[in-house]
């Protein structure tokens, strides 16, 4: 598609684009290190845009590139107008927008709202005396008992959530490390100051912001601290702003919770657009490991709806996973109890390890669960590096183990940096399985029948059906535990609301799709006018074999009885759905996505 | 829950078709005699309705000869009928005058129909589909929202199906599929709709999920890499100890619900003497020599003197009664063993009647799917068997028997208040389980026999290991039980 500005051309009519969009996650510092000095910058991401083009993802998203002492990865931040150095400048990153957009990719930021760095000027100031202009910047207090029901997050290093500052005499609140102090949204300025930072950044031309840590930035007396009404006014006011200002720009919510709880963060669709799904993720791995789906589909029936204009971000990796210690409540949810007692899936916890060693490196099983990450209801998030199935190095040790630099070719250094070796952030992985001699890009883009080929094929007709994005989503039942399917169709009056916008189809597909079925009213001459009326509805079927064992299913279909399944990668036409329940078979770890279309009555050819 | 006025149109069955009935009834999976009756009589006959695209839907009662049975039999014009009945030609009666006869549940149409008049016309449905695997009623789903059972064979009363889940459900037990509609003549159920269990798969099912995940690798030697220890069903991915301990507590929460629906007995030693009687009976029958060994078996039995509560059980509990969902485990068919009489079935007994019971069918199961992989002809004996293949199976079937039997008692005793309807002594709730156990043991293999002789061994084994004291389901639990309700349930 030619045209300058994909993104902003299209932004003012498709504010809802994330609802369809695919996510890729970048780790700035490991994507492509431009200035050959051991670190990956902002220049070299921007080099590479023609890779995530050529690969189709719809949105950048970047871990935390501001100035920092980098004592959190970044989470820390000690200044919110700068970029990190060893990253860029200012004028990198809005040419990393710019570049973004003329690809029609978008890129949104990690943006750690409740706390800043201890370095940050502001906690300097703030420190300094009870007097200064910040002096009530951040939470202070003479004694350490306040808020005491707040839980200690991180209990392995933290005691308490105050910590004693001899400069100013006095405790200052930290619901993570004893080096992020948490600002204090009761101050106006402080309330103020953060949606300057929020319009600075959308000036610039982010396109919206993964927002962390977003329960805690109010504090009250006798609470945990957490979730309170005016944290959520506050995430109102700033949605208002973004919606006023920057139409189109989209609110990621981090809160690592149970989704019964994280839908408020949804409001009624006046805070974020989005919010990460958590507990999905090991169910989907769950799945496979006991080879039947209701570890996926009991947490998709314990999803509440979500508002009208939201949707849920949804993962197999990310550096940002459920980890055993978030889970406060454990009778919850047995399956989580169950799961942890399993050694084997004990692995897949916390920040551990990439995709391909958590499936053994099996290619079918990869794709299986990639191919559920892509159809289930949710905007699916990549992690950088899962599309070639890299590896994790688990002796680097907490989160590194899974930030070693892309890897680019079987040059020197991945292809990732011309430094010396010695010079790199971390060391790229050299194993004779995942090393980047046996994975990179370079040889899987010559590849046909690659795993990067196979990702970039799938998104691709991902992109066709708008509604695996924006559908409702009905589980077929199957006798069969092994075998989960369920359909994926059309809101009802979806495109009739009022002031809904009217997605953009993707007249191509299903023009091709009608071609392959014969539809009616597509024959020669139909065009024009009528057209439109004509075209199928976008409903998908899909089929996983969660066994490592082919496996039989008969599917009660009825409800589409007449309607001809057609396989959208390589679109095979299946036999039509009659009057009774529909069988099928399916390789181990096999999975099949089905348009279902209507068919001419006289069905020629 | 609706209540189903029954109201007929007059005109039933033409008199050409009576003729035909017996063949038809001999296809049928619910009709329980062998071979075609050798009389069919007309009892009671009319027309329920007349779908909007023309024919009739008709009702019947028959006799055959000596069991009564409800037909649903579709009426259409023989041109319109061929494309409905085809694929389903067991479901055809016949043709008379120009129209043709079949089972009514075949034809989408005539199944929405009989759901509408079932309901006196507060249900309706866009979609039907009849199930195909059932054996003596009929079941047709309703936009995977709502199942109607057709009852076949009329008892000329209430339903116990019927009965027990309505008044379970009246109780307030949350496991039991929400009765919708109860269509009766006089006091006689002809049809129970429940709200339909959306993607379940039956307990049977699910169980052969996990065997299969434990046999498998041992079979194919695919992924055993040599000298590595085979790994224990706690080990592998299908673990099923997690969903065993939630039925158990499921289970428990059905008797307490049972309690409260039917009440309870404090006496029932003379069904407990029966028990034993006819147990004693059977065994001499089978075998002296195990009748003798089991001696010290029935002496423990005889020495109970705590038997606990009775209240109406389950009856007939198994693997295949329990239907996993995203929301747990369901129980369902409430109609206790067929081939046991009605006044039987209703006798009050111990809850343990159906602990028994579902432990038998982990049994059952762990066997069934060994022998899926050691011999495809199910003949235990043959050829196939023994060696280091069938030795490793015979090992991995006893261990996840006992850890799904250990899960279960975990989930099940660990429920509150269940206490209260089992004996307080440990060893005399493990008398009261080996001897439901035997019971049950001793109806799997006479209905092995006469039904399904290749299946005999597994009660067989079964009882062997019981009578010598080998163990068998409930060995051990006088053990066990005292730890276990420490353990907090789910």
């Amino acid at each position: 598609m030619a045209g300058t500005a994909r993104v902003s051309g299209t932004a003012s009519q498709d504010v809802r684009w994330y609802e369809r969009a695919v996510f890729y996650e970048v780790l700035v510092r490991g994507f492509f290190d431009k200035n050959d000095d051991g670190t990956g910058d902002i220049p070299g991401l921007i080099a590479k845009l023609d890779y995530l083009e050529w690969l189709g993802i719809d949105c950048i998203w970047l871990l935390p590139f501001y100035q920092s002492p980098l004592r959190d990865g970044g989470y820390d931040i000690s200044d919110f107008w700068t970029v990190l150095p060893e990253y860029g400048q200012i004028a990198d990153a809005a040419q990393l927008v710019d570049e973004a957009h003329r690809r029609g990719i978008r890129v949104i930021a990690d943006l750690v709202m409740n706390h800043t760095s201890d370095q940050h000027p502001w906690f300097q100031e703030s420190r300094q005396d009870r007097t200064n202009p910040r002096a009530d910047w951040y939470v202070w207090s003479d004694d350490d008992q306040r808020y005491g029901k707040a839980r200690v997050i991180f209990v392995d290093t933290e005691k308490s959530n105050w910590s004693w500052d001899p400069q100013r005499g006095q405790y200052y609140f930290h619901r993570f490390f004893y080096h992020q102090p948490d600002l204090n949204y009761d101050n106006p300025e402080v309330a103020d100051t953060m949606l300057d930072v929020v319009r600075y950044w959308l000036d610039i031309g982010l396109d919206g912001f993964r927002l962390d840590a977003v329960p805690y930035l109010f504090e009250r007396d006798g609470t945990n601290c957490e979730n309170l009404p005016e944290t959520h006014s506050y995430l109102k006011r700033l949605r208002k702003e973004v919606d006023s200002l920057y139409p189109g720009k989209v609110l990621l919510a981090e809160a690592n919770q149970w989704p019964e709880d994280v839908v408020e963060y949804f409001g009624s669709g006046d805070e974020c657009h989005m919010c990460f799904h958590f507990p999905l993720m090991p169910r989907m791995f769950m799945a496979v490991r006991r080879e039947q789906r209701y570890p996926v589909t009991e947490i998709l029936a314990r999803t509440p709806p979500v508002p009208e204009g939201c949707t849920w971000g949804i993962f197999l990796r990310n550096h940002d996973e459920l980890t055993l210690e978030m889970v406060t409540d454990e009778e919850r949810d047995y399956m989580w109890s169950e799961y942890a007692k399993d050694p084997r899936m004990k692995r897949n916890l916390g920040i551990g390890r990439r995709l391909a060693p958590l499936v053994d490196s099996d290619r079918r099983v990869a794709e299986l669960l990639n191919s559920l990450l892509f159809s289930l209801p949710g905007s699916p998030v990549l992690y950088y590096g899962d599309e070639i199935g890299m590896g994790d190095n688990i002796y680097l040790g907490d989160r590194d183990g899974v930030r070693t630099p892309m890897q680019w070719s079987p040059d020197r250094n991945a292809g990732f940096s011309r430094a010396d070796f010695a010079q790199l952030y971390l060391p790229p992985l050299m194993d004779p399985v995942y090393g980047y001699q046996a994975v990179n890009v370079e040889a899987q883009m010559r590849n046909p029948s690659s795993l990067l080929h196979w990702m970039r094929r799938m998104l691709e007709v991902r992109r066709q059906h708008p509604v695996f994005g924006t559908g409702t989503m009905t589980v077929v039942s199957t006798d069969n535990p092994s075998v989960l399917a369920y359909v994926r169709e059309p809101a009802e009056g979806a495109g009739t609301g009022e002031g809904r916008p009217v997605h953009t189809a993707v007249p191509e597909a299903d023009e091709a799709l009608a071609a392959v079925a014969g539809v009616v009213g597509n024959a020669p001459g139909a065009q024009g006018a009528g057209r439109a009326e004509t075209l199928p509805a976008d409903v998908v079927l899909c089929i996983g074999n969660l066994s490592r064992f082919a496996q039989p299913a008969m599917l009660p279909l009825q409800r589409w009885r007449g309607m001809t399944p057609i396989e959208l990668v390589g679109r095979v036409p299946f036999p039509t759905i009659g009057e009774d329940s529909y069988f099928i078979t399916l390789p181990p770890y096999g999975f099949y996505w089905f348009a279902l279309v209507e068919r001419s009555i006289s069905g020629s050819c | 829950m609706g209540e189903g006025r029954f109201c007929l149109v007059e005109g039933g069955l033409p008199p050409g078709l009576e003729g035909m009935l017996a063949p038809y009834l001999a296809r049928q999976r619910w009709f329980a005699g062998t071979g075609a009756p050798s009389a069919v009589s007309v009892l009671e006959s009319g027309a329920l309705s007349e779908p909007p695209t023309g024919g009739r839907l008709l009702w019947a009662v028959v006799a055959a000869p000596e069991d009564r049975y409800q037909l649903l039999l579709a009426e259409r014009a023989s041109d319109q009928a061929a494309d409905r009945v085809a694929g389903h030609e067991a479901a055809l009666v016949g043709s008379a005058g120009g129209r043709t006869y079949y089972d009514a549940t075949v034809d989408g149409e005539m199944a929405i129909a009989l759901l509408e008049a079932a309901s006196g016309g507060t249900e309706h449905a866009d979609i039907a589909r009849p199930l195909v695997a059932e054996q003596s009623n009929t079941s047709v789903v309703y936009d995977d929202r709502l199942i109607l059972k057709i009852f076949r064979r009329l008892s000329g009363g209430p339903n116990l199906d019927a009965e027990v889940t309505t008044a379970l459900a009246r109780v307030g037990f949350a496991h039991v599929a929400r009765p919708v509609l109860r269509w009766r003549k006089g006091a006689t159920d002809l049809a129970f709709g429940q709200e339909y269990l959306a993607g379940g798969t039956d307990g049977w099912a699910l169980a052969l999920t996990s065997l299969r995940d434990l046999y498998a690798p041992e079979v194919t030697g695919s992924e055993a890499p040599t000298g590595e220890e085979v790994a224990g069903p706690g080990q592998k991915g299908g673990d099923f100890a997690g969903e065993a301990e939630r039925l158990g507590l499921v289970t428990a929460e059905m008797h307490l619900s049972m309690a409260g629906a039917f009440g309870t007995s404090r006496d029932w030693s003379s069904s407990w003497a029966r028990l034993l009687a006819s147990a004693e009976a059977e065994l001499q029958a089978i075998g002296p020599d195990l009748a003798r060994a089991a001696q010290p078996l029935f002496q423990r039995f005889q020495a109970v003197s705590d038997l606990g509560l009775a209240l109406r059980p389950h009856g007939d509990y198994h693997l295949g009664q329990v239907m996993r969902t995203d929301s747990g485990w369901y129980v369902l068919d409430f109609e206790g063993e067929p081939n046991r009489p009605v006044e039987e079935r209703l006798r009050a007994l111990s809850p343990m009647k159906d602990v028994a019971g579902m432990l038998r069918s982990f049994d059952y199961a762990a066997q069934f799917g060994a022998a899926q992989y050691r011999d495809a002809q199910f003949d235990l004996a043959g050829p196939g068997a023994g060696g280091p293949v069938a030795e490793t199976l015979e090992s991995l079937a006893m261990a996840w028997e006992a850890r799904n039997v250990e899960a279960f008692l975990h989930g099940y005793l660990g429920c509150s208040g269940i206490e209260e309807l089992l004996p307080a002594s440990a060893g005399d709730r493990e008398a009261l389980g080996l001897a439901f156990e035997l019971e049950k043991v001793l109806y799997e293999l006479s209905y092995e026999r006469a039904f399904r002789p290749g299946w005999a061994a597994i009660p067989l084994n079964a009882l062997r290991r019981l009578c010598e004291g080998l163990g068998g389901a409930f060995a051990g639990l006088a053990g066990r039980a005292g730890g276990v309700r420490e353990g907090k349930a789910g």
